[in-house]
């Protein structure tokens, strides 16, 4: 008498797809986000009137040991009217937004020429502030 | 005969494999949702300089100077209570566009807090501002 060989099934867990999608997702989430600073400390000024910032190509932060950073990576200030410019590209006019993120205590030897190099570079400057809800 | 029910057989317990996983994604998810909090800020418009535009037409524009401890419009050191009611007089009285550029110098040690009040204050007072930097200059000496 012949014995019939039994056959497993054998299948791919489908139990942690759902994990593995998410993981994945978010992993590109953070990736996507090319201009990272959010390791960098600064403080930033406080005003009255403020609104949500979008469509950001490019960010500069000026930090708490008053060194420069350009989406997220130190630079030098001779270099960054041209660093700006190449980052911005031909975007048009809205779509060229430089955020600033300067340290409130940093003063305007430091914080001018940047001004400057970034309107050189015809970026749109917009200061990031914190809100003073008092007011 | 007499079937014995097992005790243990009535226990239910959830399992604890995910449990590590479903702690790592909520913590992600946590940490994503924390740092993708949206800026918020302030716009501002700095004209390009053009140093000849800038020579020709700097009289006629005000012109507000900002030091560490104070702010000047026209060379008169203003209250923080009245620059901006004082300014708002001033840029009432310009009719054309170009003349609402508002020139801007400030001290080396400024500090951003302060100018940024002011800055902001000229905005507010309808004036477009536009920086005025001291140039670095080197000068032989024998």
């Amino acid at each position: 008498m012949k014995v019939a060989r039994r056959q497993f099934k054998v299948e791919v867990p489908s139990v942690a797809m759902g994990d593995i999608a998410f993981n994945l997702l978010v992993f590109f989430v953070i990736l996507a986000r090319a201009q990272d600073d959010s390791h960098l400390q600064w403080e930033p000024a406080v005003a009255a009137d403020v609104e949500a910032v979008k469509n950001t190509k490019v960010s500069i932060v000026v930090d708490n040991n008053n060194k420069l950073y350009l989406n997220g990576r130190e630079l030098d200030q001779a270099r960054l009217a041209g660093a700006v410019e190449k980052e911005l590209g031909d975007a048009p006019a809205g779509q060229r937004t430089v955020i600033l993120k300067i340290h409130n205590d940093s003063q305007a030897l430091r914080f001018e020429p940047i001004l400057e190099a970034v309107s050189e570079a015809g970026g749109e400057i917009v200061h990031i502030l914190e809100e003073n809800k008092d007011s | 005969m007499k079937l014995r029910r097992s005790a243990n057989k009535m226990l239910i317990e959830p399992p604890s494999v995910a449990t590590g996983d479903i702690a790592f994604n909520l913590l992600v998810f946590f940490l994503v949702c924390a740092s993708t909090q949206p800026d918020a800020g302030r716009k501002q418009e700095i004209p390009r300089s053009d140093p000849q535009q800038q020579q020709t037409e700097q009289s006629q524009n005000i012109e507000v100077s900002i030091t560490r401890t104070t702010a000047a419009i026209n060379g008169q050191v203003k209250p923080a209570g009245d620059f901006l009611r004082d300014l708002r007089l001033l840029l009432a009285a310009k009719t054309k566009p170009e003349d609402k550029v508002v020139v801007v110098k400030s001290t080396k040690d400024v500090p951003y807090t302060q100018w940024i009040l002011y800055t902001g204050w000229i905005g507010e007072a309808g004036g477009i501002v536009t920086l005025q930097m001291e140039e670095e200059q080197t000068t032989l000496v024998n």
